[in-house]
């Protein structure tokens, strides 16, 4: 990189709470654009900062290790003098005296403060939920709890076919336990997904094993001094000695609230990611703003989110053009097959199923008013590039080629639209 | 085991050296060597923003390409039967010392 003047706010000190995605690539973010003033990097929690994803697909694994990917080596932070203080949790932030104050009392100052929090699992809030074994997975050490528990022939009870509960249902089942999904929607991934692959991967459960109950609302978790049963609302019982909470999360806003940072089920940013605050920033999960895309109002809880809003921010601190923000895409892995979503669909979307679901691999294609809006590709990924670069361009797409998967997805298109 | 030195060509042409660690696949020595590299999928083979050229010489002492990753380069932009690969997915190996990596185009 050429050597360029440094004003002098890059030498001021940046403050980061959340050591996840988000937090991490402000932090190498910044770096990479030239700060050169203290950043400090704070995490309620001790671990050097890893990966999510791979806890509840590869660590919850028979013999893999208690480990999740690093998000960086610890001497990534170090030599780019970025300073790590984890354990502690930052309590409350003092606006006016540009300082955070963490739960061993100490204060650090800041010149730009970044809130990079994330979120949390949704509690379950039913009668019995705090008894022993109801658990939720967030964080490596509720993985590594998840791990122990899910031995042979024990009953295990998922509340909520999203994808976390999915992923831990496909582990279970193979690490021999029995397991009853209980969703109350009627079908798995509704939220994220159309018919045919929530269809897909129903089935592909079922073959492992897995039972699924749907329209199921649970009202209780019944037992003595431990879970022992799930209660629904039609009186049925389901006898568990494990029972999992995937039934979404809420973005960590208290601090910004309680600051006076305008938040509304997540702390609202701009494009730039600020918050109300001129001096403070929000990337990651725990933000809510506006979509490029459509225009709504949302909060998107993936990786790609929370690496593009980073870019923003660390773009924005430095005075500098963030890069141009991937497509949002998400992946998940159920029993060794993948389906990996570029864009985001909405329920209404019209859809176009291209191959063949009985072979094992095919894709689902959005279409918003003919143009492009989302692609779900399961088994296979030869449509995921194609299908980000289309729905970039918004590009308007002929259905019938749409539906033949021997022609390119980008053979659909009809033309590039600017 | 020592270093590796790797000439980077960037998107614009510009050439960079780096010092390519052991415990680094080729993604997290370019990644955390300031190049943008995203790498959205922490090194998975899933999200392809990894994707780089070697020369073919390099190229073919590298193991094959899984399904996923060939699957992804395929339909990138510019891309080589004998010289693409996902650079998350090749691991540190002194047969590499002194390669040239070229960051593919993005998209
Ligand atoms: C099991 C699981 C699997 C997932 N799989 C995928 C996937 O395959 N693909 C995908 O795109 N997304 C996946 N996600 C979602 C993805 O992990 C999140 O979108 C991403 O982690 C968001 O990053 P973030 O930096 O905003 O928040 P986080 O990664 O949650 O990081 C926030 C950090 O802030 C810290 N913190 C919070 N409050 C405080 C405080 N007051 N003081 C100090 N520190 C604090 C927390 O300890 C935490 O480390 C998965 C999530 C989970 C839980
Ligand atoms: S880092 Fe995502 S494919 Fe290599």
């Amino acid at each position: 990189m050429p050597e360029q003047q440094i004003p002098n706010e890059h030498q001021q000190p940046v403050v980061i709470i959340g050591a996840g995605h988000s937090g991490v690539a402000v932090a190498a973010g910044l770096r990479t654009r030239g700060w050169r003033g203290r950043i400090l990097l704070l995490d309620a929690e001790k671990e050097t900062p890893y990966e999510r994803p791979p806890l509840s697909k590869e660590l919850l694994k028979a013999g893999a290790p208690d480990e999740s990917t690093l998000l960086r080596k610890e001497k990534f932070f170090l030599d780019k003098g970025i300073e790590r203080l984890g354990g502690l949790s930052v309590e409350s932030i003092d606006r006016s005296g540009k300082a955070v104050i963490l739960s061993d009392g100490s204060r650090h100052a800041y010149h730009r403060l970044v809130i990079a929090t994330g979120s949390r699992a949704r509690a379950l809030t039913v009668p019995g939920a705090d008894l022993p074994g109801v658990l939720a997975l967030r964080t490596k050490d509720d993985a590594l709890e998840l791990k122990r528990v899910l031995v042979a022939d024990a009953r295990v009870a998922i509340i909520g076919a999203g994808y976390i509960g999915l992923e831990v249902a496909a582990a279970a089942a193979a690490r021999g336990c029995q397991v009853t999904v209980l969703e109350f929607q009627d079908r798995v991934m509704s939220r994220v997904t159309s018919a045919p692959v929530s269809c897909f991967f129903e089935n592909i459960h079922r073959e492992k094993g897995v039972r699924f109950v749907f329209g199921a609302a649970v009202t209780a978790i019944e037992g003595v001094g431990r879970a022992e049963q799930v209660q629904t609302a039609d009186g049925a019982r389901f006898p568990a000695d494990v029972v999992l909470a995937g039934i979404g999360v809420v973005p960590n806003q208290e601090i910004a609230e309680a600051a006076g940072l305008n938040c509304k089920d997540g702390i609202l940013v701009d494009d730039h990611g600020r918050t109300s605050e001129p001096e403070i920033y929000a990337a990651g999960d725990v933000t809510r703003f506006t979509s490029r895309i459509d225009g709504q109002s949302q909060r998107l809880e993936c990786i790609q989110n929370a690496m593009a809003q980073a870019d923003s921010v660390a773009a924005h601190i430095t005075g500098q053009t963030p890069s141009e923000p991937e497509i949002p895409w998400f992946r998940t892995v159920q029993h060794g097959v993948r389906l990996q979503t570029a864009g985001v669909r909405h329920p209404d979307d019209d859809i176009i199923v291209r191959g063949t679901p009985a072979d094992g691999k095919f894709s689902v294609v959005y279409l918003r008013k003919g143009r492009l809006s989302a692609v779900d590709t399961v088994g296979g990924l030869s449509d995921f590039r194609p299908a980000k670069k289309l729905i970039a361009q918004a590009a308007a797409i002929d259905p019938a080629l749409a539906a033949d998967p021997s022609i390119p997805l980008t053979g659909a298109a009809l033309q590039p639209s600017y | 085991m020592s270093n590796n030195k790797v000439t980077v060509v960037d998107r614009e042409g510009a050439t960079h050296d780096l010092e390519w660690e052991p415990d680094q696949t080729l993604m997290e020595a370019l990644r955390d060597n300031d190049l943008p590299v995203l790498a959205s999928c922490g090194g998975t083979a899933s999200c392809a923003t990894c994707h780089v050229f070697l020369e073919k010489d390099v190229f073919e002492n590298l193991s094959e390409r899984s399904e996923d990753e060939l699957e992804l380069l395929v339909e990138a932009e510019g891309y080589q039967e004998f010289g693409s690969r996902l650079s998350c997915q090749v691991d540190f190996s002194q047969n590499l010392d002194g390669a040239t990596v070229t960051l593919a185009p993005e998209g």
